[in-house]
């Protein structure tokens, strides 16, 4: 009788675990009262506040989940691990790549671990996919990548906020730049998702409205996209005097890579979303990356004391330069921190009113922004891409201004 | 006709390139499915530990580096095949689908492992000396690099191809493969022949995935695309025939490169619209072995 | 070359044992399977007594999971055709019940039950394809009709929200109230789960399942007894999905968004490897099989810092060997542990 009974009681435990879990946490029990949420913390001053951090520790997005952690544990140690009157206890859950793993991580940050606010999410479908629940649930989600316009447009509610940006309001900054600078026909390419297609529209539309004309389009298969020659063949022959695109991850290495093999950087200049040179892909793509210009509403080269300051901490910190993922997440504790002084309650409703009365954000390594439908109003740099000793950086060109919402 | 030839010179000089590099991938593959009934799902993570060899030997650009890369590459290929030969005897006598379970399972760990000692980070690699730069094809650059996979490619059909059609080691896996019984009969161990055939399909795979790296990189994720287009290209062709892996592998070459240059809008829809075309039209593929008749 | 499933011995066998026993071995038999049917049926309805809302929503994810591996089941251990696309209908029968829910009503049970038959409906109109081939290829054929269908998912954007999901998608309503509390939720998916699997369990069984089974086993064989194979195999794919549609149609009512991965490989192999480690042909066992890769893949996964695919992996690899038949094997071995335990004694 003895050997399959360990078998058995092998997968008896792997239920047992979950069941055991949820008679821990489930205070009173069951799950048809209301929805508890993280609202029992609420209190006068002091105490814990419980944030649960919402990052990609698994899948293609890993690295930036990486950057986000240490933007947030930065402003962290800077603050004694203390927002306002209250202790910081950080439940960090894996966001993994889409919202099959996203969405149960957030449910269960929020019943299991009954945390008072949410920080995090990089990928778009994951964010617009908690928003119901964060707000039946009514505690506060800072968003800290995802840049679908949906997420703080059609998706609205008074709990899901963003510290990160909207794909359109950084397309369109470049749309409206290479207007103004009358560049002639460009070519536009981004991968066939919604965001690719988002950046796509919001360039299109504020080049088209600043008086230029687009040489033609390119979707590109997503995620699978390894050769980008057939496509980069379109370019050459649509005669376009450049081309903006829109790629991160390992499809930003190969298409900036591949762009140079192909002898097209030198004929027709590359501009891009800030993403396509942002972060650990910039080393990857070497030398071919080189006088690539790209829009983004944070580089490590801006010009003011708070980015300098930053910049040094977290080098001095992880020996390594900050991404526009980590100033989001720092951004994100930073704003949270001051709703949370402001308010002296960890309740939804008190944080997120306080979060709705802050005003400019003056400190912020990325230069003064602030909330508006509670998505970032915020200056758009013009980067460019240089080898500064070896090391490559995007260095600021210019400050194209105060971007507002499309 | 000539001015749309010459438009797309360089699509179709690329479809050859890549068809060179998947036939390199998916030949080792399709062996060892077709002759061994192994349906190798790990095959793609052995690639992508092909793929971070490079990463850790290119480092310095030199040919010393890439040929480092790549008999390590074989080593560790062969060894992995052997030991995948060793795990998958226990499972002989049952069903396909176990298989599929314990490769994929593997591909996982491997995949994992790869991501603890690389971290996520997108790696590039770069081609060998005198290979970086790009040549003038028709007026276009086109990297130099990519001219010599389709050398290599054809290179190695050529070699695979007399190897197991015309030598007696060729035969003697082509017999096993249709009379195990007789085989053992003969004085041969079954489990040799098996043990040699899937540690040179695994070696070819990690093979490809040096060579493939200074194209594709090294990166998470990469094996399951590379998997995918490996399984396309192999029943495209017809599982089991080193003729059919080519046929496939140059198909497959030609729809994402020629095929996604001329209708870029539909690239998302190609390459598994062919293949649905194809199994519809011929469901066994295009040259379906002697082998997978039966 | 065989990729069916050999479980086909012992359902054959069991079943020659059950006519060669007495009526009254037989009511044993059935007291044996019903007492603990019954008993796990009262503790899975009394599971939002005492279980929190997250751990309730994982069991109702594990129950549409296992609805939908069981629809795959009757594909791939009855009829003996393993395919790697059979998200694509449980993606289909989501979508629709999403679209229903926000354009039109979410009174159950009117969006899962047109989920349910849009499942069918595209089932059909790919399967005929499909079933012509068989083994490997249909497996490449079924996952080029599922990464088609994901494809368009992500393309037609103004329908399914592309790759931001079908979001907004409102509660489930019944009697005009909507279902907000977890439990709630939770005995609606479990109600037309049972549904479910009592229907896939009543065709398995019917002459139909028989005839499967049989053109699994040899075609030939039953070609020449006069069945037409094509007609059979063509029936089971529209019914495996239209199951898988109602799982789809339960899912989108539970997350309340419908991502094109859904439909995608991924869903699908994963579903594929639930049934071969639950045990391909047995129904039941792929509902193990489902419940351990969601558990491992969305419950304890996330809190491995990334190492969930580890994890899964390390199950896949150690089932094949521990588990030769899928949990499924399991009783077979304690059956015949006690059998042989109660002949000696």
């Amino acid at each position: 009788m003895t050997p399959p009974v360990p078998i058995r009681r092998r997968v008896i435990t792997l239920f047992g675990a979950g069941s055991m879990a949820l008679t821990l946490a489930a205070c009173g029990g069951g799950s048809l009262g209301g929805e508890e949420g993280g609202a029992e913390g609420g209190g006068d001053g002091g105490g814990t506040v419980r944030v649960g951090l919402v990052i990609p520790q698994a899948g293609v997005y890993t690295p930036l989940g990486e950057d986000m952690q240490q933007g947030w544990d930065l402003w962290l140690d800077q603050n004694d691990g203390m927002m306002g009157d209250f202790d910081v206890e950080t439940v960090i859950a894996d966001e993994g790549e889409g919202p099959d793993t996203g969405v149960p991580a957030v449910q269960r940050l929020l019943t299991e671990d009954s945390v008072d606010a949410l920080v995090g999410i990089v990928n778009s479908a994951t964010a617009l996919g908690v928003a119901e629940q964060v707000t039946e649930a009514e505690v506060p989600l800072i968003v800290a990548n995802a840049g679908a316009e949906a997420i703080t447009k059609d998706a609205a509610s008074p709990y899901v906020w963003r510290s990160s940006f909207t794909n359109a309001q950084i397309a369109a900054a470049m749309g409206t730049h290479l207007a103004e600078e009358g560049i002639g026909p460009v070519y536009v390419m981004a991968p066939d998702y919604a965001a690719g297609q988002e950046v796509v529209a919001g360039f299109t539309e504020a080049y088209e409205a600043g008086g230029g004309t687009i040489a033609g389009q390119a979707l590109t298969p997503f995620g699978t996209t390894q050769d980008f020659q057939p496509f980069l063949s379109g370019v050459q022959s649509s005669g376009a005097a450049a081309t903006f695109v829109f790629y991160a991850g390992g499809e930003a290495v190969s298409y900036v890579q591949q762009y140079d093999e192909f002898g097209l950087k030198d004929s027709i200049p590359l501009y891009g979303s800030g993403f396509l040179t942002e972060g650990s892909v910039l080393d990857a793509q070497g030398e071919s990356a080189v006088g690539v210009r790209t829009t983004l509403h944070y580089s490590t080269e801006i010009d003011n004391e708070a980015n300098a300051e930053f910049v040094e901490a977290y080098q001095a910190a992880y020996d390594e330069l900050p991404t526009t993922y980590a100033v989001q997440a720092y951004d994100a504790a930073n704003v949270l921190g001051r709703a949370l002084a402001e308010a002296g309650d960890v309740s939804g409703s008190a944080i997120t009113e306080a979060l709705d009365g802050l005003g400019e954000i003056d400190d912020s390594p990325r230069g003064p922004w602030s909330f508006t439908n509670q998505t970032p109003e915020q200056s758009i740099y013009l980067r460019e891409v240089a080898d500064e000793g070896g090391t490559l950086l995007n260095t600021v060109v210019e400050d194209l201004g105060v971007q507002p919402q499309p | 006709m000539l001015g749309w030839f010459d438009a797309n010179l360089v699509s179709i000089l690329n479809g050859f390139a890549i068809g060179s590099l998947l036939f390199i991938l998916a030949v080792g593959l399709s062996i060892v499915f077709g002759m061994m009934d192994v349906l190798n799902l790990a095959h793609g993570a052995f690639f992508l530990i092909g793929s971070y060899l490079a990463v850790t030997f290119v480092a310095g650009e030199s040919w010393g580096g890439f040929l480092t890369a790549l008999g390590v590459a074989a080593l560790i290929g062969l060894l992995a095949g052997g030991a995948l030969s060793g795990l998958t005897e226990p499972l002989a006598r049952r069903p396909i689908l176990d298989q599929a379970l314990l490769t994929l399972g593997i591909s996982l760990i491997v995949a994992e492992v790869l991501s603890i000692i690389y971290g996520n980070d997108v790696f590039s690699v770069p081609p060998p000396p005198g290979l970086a730069e790009s040549i003038d094809v028709a007026g276009r650059a086109y990297p130099a690099y990519r001219l010599m996979l389709i050398a290599v490619g054809l290179v190695l059909a050529l070699v695979v191809w007399l190897v197991v059609e015309k030598t007696s080691i060729g035969a003697l896996v082509r017999a096993s493969v249709a009379d195990r019984e007789m085989v053992s009969a003969m004085g041969v161990d079954n489990r040799k022949v098996k043990f040699a055939v899937l540690g040179v399909g695994s070696l070819l795979a990690t093979v490809a995935g040096v060579l493939a790296a200074p194209v594709y990189g090294a990166r998470p994720g990469l094996d399951e695309t590379i998997l995918l287009l490996a399984l396309v290209v192999i029943v495209i062709g017809g599982r089991g025939s080193v003729r059919g892996a080519l046929v496939g592998a140059l198909v497959i070459g030609q729809v994402e490169s020629l095929g996604r240059a001329l209708v870029p809008d539909l690239a998302s829809f190609i390459l598994f619209g062919t293949l649905a075309l194809v199994l519809i039209v011929r469901p066994r593929g295009l040259f379906a072995g002697k082998v997978a008749h039966s | 070359m065989s990729v069916i499933p050999d479980s086909s011995t012992e359902t054959t066998g069991a079943a020659a044992a059950v006519a060669a026993t007495s009526p009254a071995s037989r009511r044993n038999a059935l007291l044996r399977r019903g007492v603990p049917a019954l008993v796990l049926l009262v503790l899975l309805a009394a599971v939002p007594l005492f279980a929190d809302p997250f751990t309730t929503n994982t069991i109702s994810r594990i129950l549409i999971f296992a609805l939908f591996a069981v629809s795959l089941d009757l594909l791939v251990g009855i009829t003996g055709l393993p395919s790697l696309g059979h998200a694509a209908y449980f993606g289909v029968g989501a979508y629709t019940a999403g679209l229903v829910s926000i354009h039109w009503t979410s009174e159950a049970p009117v969006p899962v039950l047109l989920a349910a038959g849009a499942g069918a409906v595209a089932a059909a109109a790919t399967g005929w394809l499909a079933v012509r081939s068989g083994g490997v290829y249909f497996l490449m054929l079924t996952l080029a009709i599922g990464e088609l269908v994901h494809q368009l998912a992500q393309r037609l954007t103004s329908v399914t929200g592309g790759s931001n999901g079908l979001f907004g998608i409102p509660s489930v309503r019944i009697g005009g109230q909507p279902l907000t509390l977890a439990g709630l939720v939770y005995w609606y998916v479990l109600v037309l789960a049972l549904l479910g699997f009592l229907g896939l369990w009543l065709v398995a069984r019917s002459p139909f399942g028989g005839a499967l089974r049989g053109i699994r086993d040899n075609e030939p064989r039953m070609r020449s007894l006069g069945y037409s194979p094509f007609r059979y195999k063509y029936v089971a794919f529209i019914l495996a999905g239209g199951f898988a549609g109602l799982a789809g149609g339960l899912f989108a009512g539970l997350l309340r968004i419908v991502n094109p991965s859904d439909a995608g490989f991924t869903t699908s192999a994963l579903m594929l490897l639930a049934v071969i480690l639950g045990g391909a042909g047995t129904l039941w066992g792929p509902v193990l099989g489902a419940a351990v890769v969601v558990l491992v893949r969305d419950t304890f996964g996330p809190q491995l810092d990334g190492h969930g695919p580890l994890l899964l992996g390390i199950v896949f690899v150690v089932a094949v060997y521990v588990l030769p038949r899928g949990f499924a094997g399991l009783t077979g071995v304690l059956a015949r542990r006690k059998r042989t335990a109660g002949g000696t004694a």
